[in-house]
């Protein structure tokens, strides 16, 4: 049974392989395991914010800064499109990649679209904000609405 | 955790709700490389507490809003 951080190790890795969130069949297959210790694992791991799963299903809902599911915010890097959890994700898939990017979202109080470009880790859009609606101490109390 | 046109479409999203902390993107890029750069790394290891504070310390995140819970 490999480790927790081997575990998490192959799962990113596959993440970013496949462009997508890897199934526990996919990465207990990677892994040499089996899927049973990988769903362990990846509870553990859930447990330990290293990553996010589904409360239904169990699936990888997130991979910080990788997105499992669709998202608003969506990046274009290393040659395809990624979704990422948040506009803070967005640029951090273009920081894990250590790539340039093109990330396109939207105001959500206007719902105008947003595209920054990022080249050697700097927007060219400056004037757009973030807003962070969250303190720090509650992000993980629902990480999800964070 | 989203981006804004302006201050002023922020202030009308909120409606009322208290506000919670407004940074340029440019300083979120720079939040974002220093937080996340090393996520695929195969040498990678979880952040401490300490770790992730010095980040937002460095980038002059401070005060309240940007302390990390004590684990």
């Amino acid at each position: 049974m490999p480790d927790d951080l081997v575990l998490r190790n192959v799962t990113f890795a596959l993440f970013v392989e496949l462009g997508r969130a890897p199934t526990a069949d996919e990465v207990a297959a990677a892994a040499g395991c089996d899927r049973a210790e990988v769903v362990a694992g990846w509870q553990r791991l859930h447990a330990g914010h290293a990553l996010v799963l589904d409360a239904v299903t169990g699936a990888i809902r997130m991979a910080n800064p990788f997105s499992g599911v669709p998202t608003a915010h969506r990046v274009h890097a290393a040659g395809r499109w990624w979704f990422a959890n948040c506009a803070w994700d967005a640029f951090g898939i273009c920081a894990a990649l250590h790539e340039d990017g093109q990330i396109e979202t939207s105001c959500p109080d206007c719902g105008e679209s947003l595209r920054v470009a990022v080249h050697d880790q700097r927007p060219d859009d400056e004037s757009l904000l973030f807003h962070c609606l969250v303190p720090a101490a509650r992000w993980w109390d629902d990480i999800v609405f964070t | 955790m989203n981006l804004f046109r302006s201050g002023e479409h922020i202030e009308r999203w909120l409606s009322g709700r208290d506000p919670g902390a407004t940074i340029p993107v440019r300083k979120l890029s720079e939040l974002a490389h220093a937080w996340w750069d090393d996520r695929l790394s195969l040498t990678w290891r979880p952040h401490t507490r300490e770790q992730n504070q010095a980040i937002l310390d460095r980038l002059g995140l401070t005060g309240q809003f940007w302390r990390l819970p004590e684990t």
